[in-house]
């Protein structure tokens, strides 16, 4: 099902099943995490999922609030009992996931159909 | 030498601008795409550092970044009038999924040299960096 967005920086967002796909796109930074973050928790806080998967394709940067925002949205889904997943990293993101040592506390697939094939 | 000199405030809408400036300036140095990111990155988060912290959030205080180039070296001056708090006493992380102090991790990962020298009325960082 198809999900009515509030942000620019989720341009879509949809259920499938007991998942959540959010499609994220821009530059994220302190200036415009803050949105990002009330988006996603507002999302997962409205329709419970046991999967979250962040479709990252088109974030072409992320800063350290940016990579808090994905943290607070994973200890959420824990709280949940539920996973996060990331999607199509690109090299800048997944440089700062590296250097702050998040990738290994995230699920990284290749594409949101791995996500949705997995296991909660 | 090349120089790049950007006079901006601690407004975090400025934080992007100021970072491809600063990036734009690198690329012309002949850094390969990945230093710039990481040295744009590296501006960025020290920047949001002083507008979380030396300026406790004020969005309309002044902010400077002066990068000079000469020959194989990189050096990104960011100076502030705030509080003067020095961040490199914080310790490092431990908690990863404690909220904060990510930035400082990124500048101390990403740059070969980082100083802070506390001003009288505020503090200078020192970002360096060696082209490969």
């Amino acid at each position: 099902m198809d999900l009515k967005t509030a942000t620019d920086l989720v341009p879509a967002a949809r259920t499938e099943g007991d998942a959540l796909i959010l499609t994220v796109h821009g530059e994220i930074d302190m200036h415009n995490s803050p949105v990002l973050r009330t988006e996603i928790l507002d999302l997962v806080g409205k329709h419970l999922p046991r999967k979250l998967v962040l479709n990252l394709t088109d974030v072409g940067y992320m800063d350290s609030s940016a990579c808090a925002v994905l943290v607070q949205a994973l200890r959420r889904m824990r709280e949940l009992g539920g996973k996060i997943y990331l999607t199509g990293l690109q090299p800048r993101v997944k440089g700062i996931l590296e250097i702050q040592r998040l990738v290994s506390i995230f699920n990284v697939v290749k594409d949101e159909a791995e996500a949705l094939n997995s296991v909660a | 030498m090349r120089l790049l000199s950007l006079e901006t405030i601690s407004d975090p809408a400025r934080l992007a601008p100021v970072r491809h400036a600063v990036e734009a300036f690198c690329a012309s140095c002949g850094f390969d795409e990945k230093a710039v990111g990481e040295i744009g990155l590296s501006v960025n988060e020290a920047m949001a550092n002083v507008i979380r912290h030396a300026y406790s959030g004020q969005t309309d205080r002044p902010m400077r970044v002066d990068a000079e180039f000469q020959g194989d070296l990189l050096e990104i001056k960011i100076r502030d009038w705030g509080n003067g708090k020095d961040p490199s006493r914080v310790p490092p992380k431990q908690d990863l999924l404690i909220p904060g102090g990510l930035g400082l991790h990124c500048l101390r990962s990403l740059m070969d040299d980082i100083i802070f020298e506390p001003q009288p009325d505020g503090m200078l960082l020192t970002l360096k960096r060696k082209k490969r």
